[in-house]
């Protein structure tokens, strides 16, 4: 009974006029802000006005930066057009070089948004292929990383990138350290022809297609696409050496000059972590065919003869792939391939 | 065209979490996936370690949620990720200091995993965790760390004691504290070795040899980690005990409201959860006792351990240790020498100059001193010490809390020491006891009578009381000598050995029908080994003649004539206790042979538990001679402490008026603000969930709901108003409780 009555009053209460009472201060009103403290300085919230294309280089690195790290997909869409309008100005605006842009922007290789990976791929093309060459073993890593995502779509996107840094130094792709074996490694994963997983399971499934490719709209022709890329890859991989031209000073340059190419000497390995038989480096076309031989042909070239079968245009692909297989290996071995 | 349905793996952001779940649930069919997985941590690891200090947020995400995929699944593929452990240990081992705290985290959580999974070993996981506790310098990583080292090896002692995996740690700890004295990475070592203690993981000799160590350590830190670990080692695991039997299921309660709540599978898995922890603990509550020793007796060596700490840290000179640290390492050596019985010299000669009432905590000073006595010091190194006590704190000039102190402590000493004493000074201490400060008055009331009883022959003959003066002049109260020790053995086995020979006396008087007496005890003597069946005792009647006198058998009158007064008078005693001295060595060599002679069966030893309490009662009731021994009992065992030396001073004290304040609202519920005892009651029953009283809900009903129940019950008939009232009744009979079915 009570507690209806004080309910009542104390709506009331809301809409009473305060009482003014002598010698007793007003009652705050419901705004009221406190001033009463004392600070001994004031902070503003960084801001500046100036700084928009008046400075052409510290605009580029905000950008930059943008596109690496905005949340929102258009922002760093729209910053790696922006890049690319600069780098493929003429002459070539990128104060930061080929190799600040690299490693700024390699892990959007794996970006969620289609779009910023097709934006990106456009940004690779009219980089200078002299300047990425010497960073093709760090490209690799996030192409391997790309080829074995979760994602169909970025798996598909990174065969993109793979395809522009075959076309770009394919010589330092296969020769680089982990390049050959790794990246087999990662194709085979990709295509289901892999020796190493059957071995990890107790029996195999009577299936032989990949189950990537499984119930996917667009199976049969990512599969066909990603033969293509790796009969490429085999391709740059056992392409012929042509001799370098007799040169008499040759000798002498290697005595007295400094090296041209960075990282002259690192077939030795001096500084790095020991290497594995995967993260070694296969320098030459005859050491990457016997490791071939070894360790991948018997399961390439499974796969492949069951990818014939399916016909289609995953059975063209396979005979690109059976191609450049007879193309490479053409003088080492005889091939079991019709 | 509508939108094509994706699979849940085929979208965009599918999550590894979704990955993970579904290898779990079916690792075969995923194992490509998972492969594929595996190759992209690789990548994903050799970017990060090409730079690790550089690497880009988005880099270090997909590493972390990858390491974490990994982590979780890699039971079920070992071929796969024979290598992954390794690289977590080598990730950790080369760039802890540097690694995102996220992904640190995740990597030490992983590893823990991965334990937790079998997949590597316990000694595997420390050996890695724990180079690194010692080395980071992140404040964050070494707690986790710390929990972790914990937990596992709490774990992996669980079921049974893992003895290896110890002694593997307990090595490594040991090599940690001995191999760098100056360090302060020890303190690891005494944390990790002080918390297995109370948690009881370990409770061997081993860790305490490492805190030993650590006590013996150049740093203060170590050293004071140390120390503390043997003062108060023991009562924190305790203490533990205690606290984690007190959390209780309530089985009542869960049962109440199982009855009253929906019923469910998870309400159901609550109430059987509950009645295992109680049947747990039921069978914990029965279970013998673990024997934990002090960490104390545990010590290796404990004479040369003293000896090390007195000499490295309290008398070096050059030692920089803050007062309140030296005073925890004096404690430690003093309570070691004490309780040990342990023989340092120079120990007494080093306190002469703290003995003066200006040095800082000179009361702990005292507490330490008395606490190193014990009765096989050698009283001429005691004697200046009390001198000096008994000078510095005990005159008229000199304040009563300061006096109460001093004789307070003179009287701690010589309780352990009463030879410490000589007799002028005894006698001026004890005239204290005319001073006007009640603290000081009771400590030197407390001298006199501990002398009373030890050596009354130093005081006063008008001091000495009654007792004291009579056992003097009977040979009772004798002074002891030095280094004299009580002849050992079993704890009231005269008592039993009596108590047998009655029981035979009586079944040969009830065979041959003679009354007990001589003829009982020669056959007695007669057939000493073989003559009593175990059964016989269960019968056998405690007879209250038997208890008499018979616990102090080394007591032995000297002089004839008061024994032979006590002949005459004590007829109705039993007739052992008047023996002259030959009587009584006879009866302590006879009473020695009985437990080298036989085998105490299970039903001796009960019944020797019996006697030993009766005799104690008996005890409690006139005799107090052996309060003495008690007193000196608890004291080794606890220790002495500042506060006991200070105690006297407070007595007389008139207390301020806060004290007297928080004494009387001490234990009564808080008052914030102004509130009746019922509002606090009521606001502290809403607290606890409970609801109103039935009575409470009844006062509160709306009026208008009851007044037509009252007006009809104004115009009941006689005969509803009889009925309603035998139903009260017969209710209140019933517990007061409506059914409900109708009653008749």
């Amino acid at each position: 009974m009570g507690s209806s009555n004080r309910k009542k009053k104390e709506k009331k209460k809301d809409f009473q006029k305060a009482k003014l009472k002598v010698g007793k201060a007003n009652a705050k009103a419901a705004n009221f802000t406190d001033t009463s403290f004392k600070s001994k300085s004031i902070n503003v919230n960084q801001q500046t006005l100036e700084g928009d294309g008046s400075d052409s280089v510290e605009q580029f690195k905000q950008t930059l930066t943008t596109a690496a790290t905005a949340k929102p997909d258009n922002l760093r869409r729209d910053a790696l057009s922006y890049i690319t309008n600069q780098i493929s100005a003429k002459p070539p605006n990128n104060p930061v070089g080929t190799a600040g842009v690299l490693t700024k922007l390699l892990p959007l290789i794996s970006d969620v948004s289609t779009s910023v990976r097709a934006h990106l791929l456009r940004l690779f093309r009219v980089l200078p292929p002299s300047e990425v060459r010497p960073h093709v073993e760090k490209i690799l890593m996030y192409i391997r990383g790309g080829m074995t995502h979760l994602a169909a779509d970025i798996r598909s996107d990174t065969l993109n990138v793979m395809e522009w840094l075959l076309e770009v130094a394919g010589d330092e792709v296969v020769s680089c350290p982990g390049g050959w074996l790794k990246t087999l490694n990662s194709f085979s994963s990709m295509l289901g022809w892999n020796p190493s997983v059957g071995s990890a399971m107790n029996s195999q499934g009577w299936t032989s297609g990949s189950k990537s490719t499984l119930g996917t709209k667009k199976g049969p022709e990512a599969q066909a696409r990603q033969i293509q890329v790796l009969a490429r890859f085999l391709q740059a991989g056992f392409q012929p050496e042509t001799a370098a031209p007799y040169n008499p000073k040759a000798y002498w340059d290697n005595i007295y000059r400094l090296p041209a190419t960075a990282n002259p000497f690192a077939y030795l390995n001096l500084f790095g972590a020991p290497r594995d038989e995967d993260n070694e480096m296969y320098p030459d076309r005859i050491s990457r065919q016997r490791v071939f031989d070894a360790k991948w042909r018997s399961s390439i070239v499974a796969g492949m003869d069951g990818a014939k079968k399916e016909g289609g245009t995953v059975g063209r692909a396979a005979a690109l792939l059976g191609k450049a297989l007879r193309g490479g290996l053409g003088d080492s071995a005889p091939l079991p391939v019709r | 065209m509508g939108k094509r349905k994706l699979a849940a793996l085929e979208k965009v952001d599918a999550d590894l979490v979704n990955l993970q779940y579904k290898i779990r649930r079916d690792p075969k069919s995923y194992a490509q996936e998972f492969y594929d997985q595996w190759l992209a941590y690789d990548a994903q690891r050799q970017i990060f370690i090409s730079s690790p200090s550089t690497a880009s947020t988005d880099d270090l995400k997909k590493f972390h949620d990858l390491v974490d995929l990994i982590a979780h699944v890699a039971d079920l593929y070992p071929d796969l990720t024979g290598a992954y452990p390794d690289h977590l240990k080598e990730l950790l081992n080369q760039h802890h200091a540097i690694l995102h705290p996220e992904l640190r985290e995740k990597v030490v959580g992983s590893l823990v995993l991965l334990r937790r999974k079998d997949v590597i070993d316990s000694t595997s996981l420390l050996t890695t965790l724990f180079p690194i506790l010692i080395s980071t310098p992140s404040k964050t990583l070494r707690s986790l760390l710390y929990t972790k080292i914990i937990s596992d090896l709490r774990e992996s002692n669980s079921k049974s004691t893992n003895h290896r995996l110890n002694r593997t740690i307990q090595t490594v700890l040991h090599n940690l504290v001995t191999s760098d004295r100056t360090s302060t990475k020890g303190m690891w070592a005494t944390r990790i070795t002080r918390e297995l203690w109370r948690r009881q993981v370990w409770s061997d000799a081993k860790p305490c040899d490492v805190m030993k160590e650590a006590c013996l350590s150049d740093n203060e830190k170590v050293v004071v980690g140390g120390v503390k670990f043997f003062l108060g080692g023991d009562k924190s695991r305790e203490e533990f005990e205690d606290e984690s039997s007190d959390d209780e299921v309530d089985l009542k309660r869960v049962k109440h409201q199982s009855g009253i709540n929906k019923k469910s599978k998870k309400r159901q898995k609550a109430y059987e959860k509950a009645i295992d922890k109680v049947k747990k603990q039921d069978r914990k509550k029965s279970a013998p006792h673990p024997l934990n020793f002090s960490a104390l007796h545990l010590l290796h060596d404990p004479q040369g351990f003293a000896e090390q700490l007195f000499q490295k840290h309290l008398q070096n000179t050059k030692n920089k240790f803050s007062l309140d640290n030296k005073l925890l390492i004096l404690q430690l050596v003093t309570r070691l020498v004490g309780l040990h019985k342990l023989t340092i010299i120079s120990l007494y000669s080093w306190f002469v100059r703290f003995l003066t009432p200006k040095q800082a905590q000179v009361t702990s000073f005292l507490a330490s001193l008395a606490q190193a006595t014990h009765d096989l010091v050698p009283p001429d190194a005691i004697e200046p010490l009390v001198v000096k006590i008994a000078n510095e704190f005990v005159s008229e000039a000199s304040a009563s809390e300061v006096a109460a102190a001093g004789i307070n402590s003179i009287r701690e000493i010589a309780i352990r020491q009463p030879l410490c004493m000589t007799e002028t000074l005894l006698q001026d201490l004890v005239l204290y006891q005319r001073s006007k400060d009640k603290g000081v008055v009771m400590a030197a009331k407390g001298l006199q009578s501990l002398y009373r009883e030890v050596y009354p022959e130093l005081l006063q003959k008008k001091y000495r009381g009654k007792e004291a003066t009579m056992g003097l002049r009977s040979g009772e109260t004798r002074q002891r000598k030095f280094g004299e020790e009580d002849v050992g053995g079993i704890e009231g086995i005269e008592l039993l050995e009596q108590y047998k020979e009655e029981q035979k006396a009586k079944k040969l008087a009830e065979q041959e029908g003679l009354p007990e007496g001589d003829e009982g005890e020669k056959k007695l003597d007669d057939e000493d080994d073989d003559g009593f069946h175990s059964d016989e005792w269960e019968v056998g009647s405690t007879d209250s003649e038997s208890s008499g006198g018979w616990i102090d058998v080394e007591s032995d009158g000297e002089d004839d004539v008061p024994a032979k007064k006590r002949q005459k008078t004590g007829s109705k005693a039993p007739q052992l206790v008047d023996g002259d001295k030959e009587n009584v060595v006879a009866e302590a060599n006879r009473i020695s042979t009985l437990a080298m002679t036989s085998i105490l069966t299970p039903a001796d030893l009960l019944k020797l538990q019996e006697l030993r309490r009766e005799a104690r009662v008996d005890q409690a009731l006139g005799n107090r001679s052996k309060r003495k021994k008690e007193l000196i009992d608890r004291h080794i065992d606890e220790g002495v402490t500042a506060e006991d030396i200070e105690l006297p001073a407070t007595l007389g004290k008139k207390s301020t008026k806060e004290e007297r304040v928080a004494l009387a609202k001490d234990g009564k519920p808080g008052r914030d603000e102004h509130k009746s005892t019922q509002a606090i009651r009521k606001s502290k029953k809403e607290a606890e969930g409970k609801s109103s009283t039935n009575k409470e809900k009844a006062r509160k009903k709306n009026f208008l709901m009851t007044v037509g129940k009252a007006r009809a019950k104004t115009k009941r008939s006689l005969t509803d108003t009889t009925k309603a009232l035998r139903q009260h009744v017969a209710r209140s009979k019933n517990g007061g409780r409506r059914r409900n079915d109708a009653p008749p």
